[in-house]
Formats: C-alpha cells, structure tokens, sequence
C-alpha cells in the first residue's frame, strides 16, 4: 500500500513538472513563430496562419502551466484572512481547495464539452490557418484536467495530513524547476545505473 | 436598480470567495457563474468555455509572455551592477546623491520590464547594499525603491497595461506611449522629492562620494549602452509602426539573450530559469484574464454595468467627481488586491461609465495605472512591500511608513494628470498607424 501512493505520488509530481515543460516550450514556441512571421515578411513572402498559432500556443503555455503554478503558489490569492485564522487555518485551506476542485472540475467537463462539440460540429478556425478548432483546445482540455487532478490532490493532502507539515512541505523554493530538471535527470542517470 | 435583492447576493459571492482565499482566477468564474444563474435562463457553462478560449489563445495576449520574460532574462544578468555603476556618479552632485540612483535605475529598468517585483528587485538588489555601505537612511533608501520600482508598470513595457488593453480591447501601442510622458514626470516628482527632502536634513545623509572626473564619468556608463539601444529599438520600433507589440516583445527577447550571451551571463540553468519564470507569471496573468473574461461576460447577460452607468449618469456627477470617486474606490480596492485583478475585476462596470462619460480610454489606462502603482505600496497587501519584507526583513509597519511619502507624491500626480490629460495622449495621437494593434 505504501509503495502504491508513492508511486502516485511521484507520478503525479511529474505529470505537474513534464505539464509545465510543455508550457515553456510552448512559449519558446510563440518566440519562434513571431519570429518565423517577421522573416517572411521582410522576404515577401506571408507566413500563413502565424498569428492563429501563436494564440494557439499562448493558451497551450498558460493552460499546461496552471497545476504546475498553483502547486508553486504562483497564482494570486487574497491571503490576508487565511493568515488570521491560525489554527483554524487548515479549514480555511479544505474550503479554497474544496471549492478550487469543483470549480477546477466544472471548467475541465466545459472545456471537454466545448472541445466535443467542435469536433462533431466540425469547427474550423476562421483565420487563415483553417485548423479544425477541436486540435489547439485539447490544450485547453488536457491543462485543466491536470489542474483539477492537482486540485484533488491537494485536497486530498489537507484533509488527511498535518497542516503544518504541508506547509513546510509546499514551501516554495526559489528556481525549483531548475532543480527539479537536474535532480530529475541525476536521479534517472542513477536509476539507469543501478 | 430593480435587481437590488439579486444584487446583494452577487456582491456577497465575489467579496465571500475572493476575501476567504480562493485563486482569483477561480473566484471570478465561479461569481460569473453565480452571476449567470441568478440573473438569466441560460447555461452557463458552453459560454463560458467560447469566452475563455477566445481570449486565451488571442493574438494581442503573445506580447504578454514574451516582455515577461524579456525581463527575466535582464533580471538574470549583471544589469543591476552596470545600472548602479553606470549611475552613480552621475547622481552624486544632486541633492540627494545616490538615493536617486534608485530612482533613475527603476526608471530605465522599468523601461525593459513589465512588472513592478521584478524591476525592484533588479535595482534592489544591487542598491539596497551600496546605499546602506555608505550610511544612507535606511528609510528613504527603502522608500524611494519601493515607490519608483511601481515605475515598471507605466513606463512601456507595461504588463498592467498590456491586461488592461486586451480586457476593454484597445491599442497596445497607443496605451504603452500615452505611459512614456506620465512615467518620466512621475520619475521627476519622486527625485524632487527626494531633492527637497535631502536639502532639509542635511544632518541625516552621508558624505559624498569621492569626485571623478567627466572622462571616468562617461567609462563607467559605457556599460549600459547595450540596455539603452534596446530600450530605444523596442519602444521606438513599435512608435514607429515598424512592429506590433509581441513583435516588438521577440526583439526585446532576443536582444536580451545577445546582451546576456555577450555579458557572460547566459548559461542553460539561466535560459532555463528566465524561460520557467516567464511560464509561470505569463500563466498566472492568464489564469486571471480567462476569469475575468468570463466575468465581464456575465455582467454583461446581467445588465448590472449598464444600470450602474445610468445610475452614476442619473446622480450627475461631473467627470472631476467621477475620476476622485473611481480614485479612492481603487485606492481602497488595492488595499486587497494586486493591479492586474482589481482591473480585470472592475473593467466590466467601469468601461461602460467611462465611455458613457465621455472620458479617453487611453489616458484613462494611464490614471489607472497610477492607481495601481499605490496599490503596490499600500498595507495590508501591497506587492512591493511585501518583496521588499523577504529582501529586507524590516517589519511591514516600517516598510509602509518609509513608503507612504510616495504614495503622496503619486497623488500629486493624479491631479496632474487631470490638469494636464496631454501628458497621456499627446504621444499617442502621433503614433503611426501601420502596427498599431
């Protein structure tokens, strides 16, 4: 049982990090595509549907990167009663996260639904890419359901753990990603190894 | 207002859920859809699904993630010294010496980066330990920091205004040169202050530092030549009409990573870190944008801001009355929230009066901007104290109190914004059109 959840909770911590690195390529990728779209102009030539893609990776960066952000603490939130709770601030904390994962939840069934409904209506994209729309909004699709498994997941923490211990646990250090990319790839070396 | 009983419960939802904690981003779709349910018969949520990817993945929301994380980049390197090194002796003869330093070095940071934290900390954390070295009083180092580092969000790139653009649907361009003006003299009233303060305690600031000459003067800024083209390239080419924004933005990514590479600055866990950094604010920012999207939807199935606008209309109130309210109301409004959300908040019922009014929506972004920046350094949550408070670890009493001289000061500059509303709209009136947008 106990090699169970943590084979959970490691899966669940890198279905998070891996989110978020689609996100940062996302973005490197709507670097490109700008660029991509200045260089055909200044050869005379246009870059279809450039500005339709990179809206499509605008939402792909911020929808991928959202479950990775709330476990970061990089979403804002109006703190200033939460910390006047003291120790009735674990219930203020099953109460955000309770209602983060039905409102999480909501989003991810209407994104899918949207999504649904753009495939079998057979949306196409009115710029001039001409994409079926149903293709960029599994973007949307995938990102919130990572963010509401994220939601869940913490929800599940604060109401079965100390509170204390989370806190420390879900401290946020400075340049974590960083970390995480090195950590991860010396703990896989050393996995490879063994 | 005939809905006043539904009304109540609306403004009960948003204050309960934003006060107890929630995400703001989550609190805004959930009161949207209480909005939704209480006031009409239609389903809430396939609309709200066609709201929140329209603007998601629209084309004018790139310039956002891009001018983040251009100012990561420069966050990253070794600008902080070369700022401080570049302009200290400079600012050693006025009066006030090197407290204006802060000044200066937020004022050109902020003309690199978006946001407020960041362009503090990048002066910060090269100012705040030379000032203190030589004996500067700690609480006008502090002050003069926290009050010019919310620079960062006036003077272009501008995120706020950037959030503030894409929610009512105006021109980037126009909104980022009516903020150049404003900025600079913003920039002059906090250094006249600091001059003032300076020539009336003598006895409190330190010794000056040592004299050099014109020639060694014009070495140490060499340094911040690189930063000054890109400055110069970014914002004149989007003046210019050579660029839209987010193509302006890639420029100023790309000219940041040259001038990182060429600084010796630029390694993969940097690259890494600035690309990471970018990805999480740009998502946050988004987050909120879709809420609020969402939100301005449903007030609009509402008609919450259309009666509130007759309402305001009804009373007669002149324009001056209407901007002093809408100034204490964000000034009370920042007390608890950050910028970016008391406008993505606000913008559904506030739009309506100030068109209905007659009042420029571009000088308007600019006035509102100002009133973001003393958000950022009012208690209890003010964002600037609050990265001051992990930098410094003064207590926030302390920070507040350093701080509130400007606070003053931006209120002058609210009313010189409404003596003089050319200071916001003269530049954009001269902007060519041809990649406004």
């Amino acid at each position: 049982m106990e090699q169970k959840f943590f084979l959970l909770r490691s899966f669940l911590d890198k279905l998070y990090l891996y989110a978020v690195y689609i996100a940062a390529f996302a973005l490197l990728m709507i670097l490109l595509i700008i660029v991509y779209n200045m260089v055909a102009r200044w050869t005379g030539n246009t870059a279809v549907g450039a500005t339709a893609y990179a809206g499509y990776a605008m939402a792909t960066s911020a929808f991928f990167a959202m479950a990775y952000t709330l476990n970061q603490d990089g979403h804002i939130r109006v703190k200033m009663l939460l910390s006047k709770l003291g120790k009735y601030r674990k219930w203020g904390e099953r109460w955000c996260y309770g209602m983060g994962s039905l409102i999480s939840i909501y989003y991810f069934y209407y994104a899918a639904r949207g999504a649904h409904f753009s495939y079998i209506l057979n949306d196409i994209s009115q710029q001039d890419d001409a994409w079926p729309m149903w293709i960029p909004q599994m973007a949307m699709v995938i990102g919130t359901l990572i963010l509401a498994i994220a939601f869940v997941d913490r929800l599940y923490q604060v109401i079965f753990f100390d509170y204390d211990e989370l806190e420390k646990k879900w401290e946020v250090k400075d340049e974590k990603a960083i970390e995480d990319i090195t950590s991860s790839t010396e703990s896989h070396k050393e996995r490879m190894e063994n | 207002m005939e809905h006043l009983y539904l009304t109540v419960i609306f403004l009960f939802t948003l204050f309960f859920l934003l006060g107890s904690g929630l995400w703001i981003g989550l609190a805004l779709i959930g009161v949207a859809y209480v909005g939704i349910e209480i006031f009409t018969a239609r389903p809430a949520g396939d609309a709200m699904i066609t709201t929140i990817w329209t603007t998601s993945s629209s084309w004018s929301l790139t310039a956002l993630p891009l001018f983040i994380w251009m100012g990561e980049i420069l966050y990253r390197t070794k600008l902080s010294e070369d700022l401080f090194k570049g302009l200290s002796p400079w600012m050693n003869n006025l009066p006030g010496r090197l407290l204006h330093t802060n000044i200066v070095g937020c004022t050109f940071f902020a003309a690199v980066s978006g946001s407020s934290a960041a362009t503090l900390t990048t002066v910060g954390k090269m100012s705040i330990p030379e000032l203190r070295k030589r004996g500067y009083p700690e609480n006008m180092t502090i002050g003069t920091l926290a009050g010019s580092a919310t620079l960062g969000l006036m003077i272009p790139p501008s995120l706020t205004l950037i959030v503030y653009g894409v929610t009512i649907n105006e021109s980037i361009v126009q909104l980022f040169m009516a903020g150049i003006f404003p900025g600079i003299v913003l920039a002059f009233l906090f250094m006249g202050y600091v001059g003032i303060w300076a020539t009336f305690n003598k006895d409190k600031m330190p010794p000056k530092d040592p004299q050099i000459n014109l020639i060694d003067k014009i070495k140490s800024s060499r340094f911040l030549i690189p930063i000054f083209s890109l400055i110069i390239f970014v914002i004149g080419s989007m003046y210019m009409g050579w660029t839209t924004p987010t193509e302006a933005a890639s420029f100023g990514v790309i000219g940041g990573l040259v001038l990182a590479a060429l600084q010796g600055s630029l390694t993969m866990k940097t690259f890494l870190a600035s690309l990471m950094g970018a990805t999480k604010t740009s998502c946050m920012i988004a987050f909120i944008l879709a809420g609020g999207a969402f939100l301005t939807m449903s007030m609009g199935f509402t008609g919450l801001p259309r009666s509130i606008a007759e309402w305001i209309a009804s009373i007669g109130l002149s324009n001056l009355q209407l901007l002093l309210c809408l100034m204490i109301f964000y000034i009370v409004l920042g007390c608890f929230l950050d910028g970016i959300s008391s406008i993505v908040l606000t913008m559904a019922v506030v739009e309506p009066m100030i068109r209905d009014a007659g009042i420029n929506v571009i000088w308007f972004g600019i006035y509102l901007t100002v009133l973001v920046e003393m958000a950022q350094i009012t208690p209890p949550v003010g964002f600037n104290l609050f990265v001051l408070q992990g930098m410094t670890k003064h207590e926030m009493y302390f920070l507040a109190k350093s701080a509130l001289p400007m606070f003053l000061v931006m209120v002058v500059m609210i009313f010189i914004m409404i003596a003089f509303p050319e200071l916001a709209t003269y530049l954009p009136s001269t902007v060519r059109s041809a990649g406004a947008g």
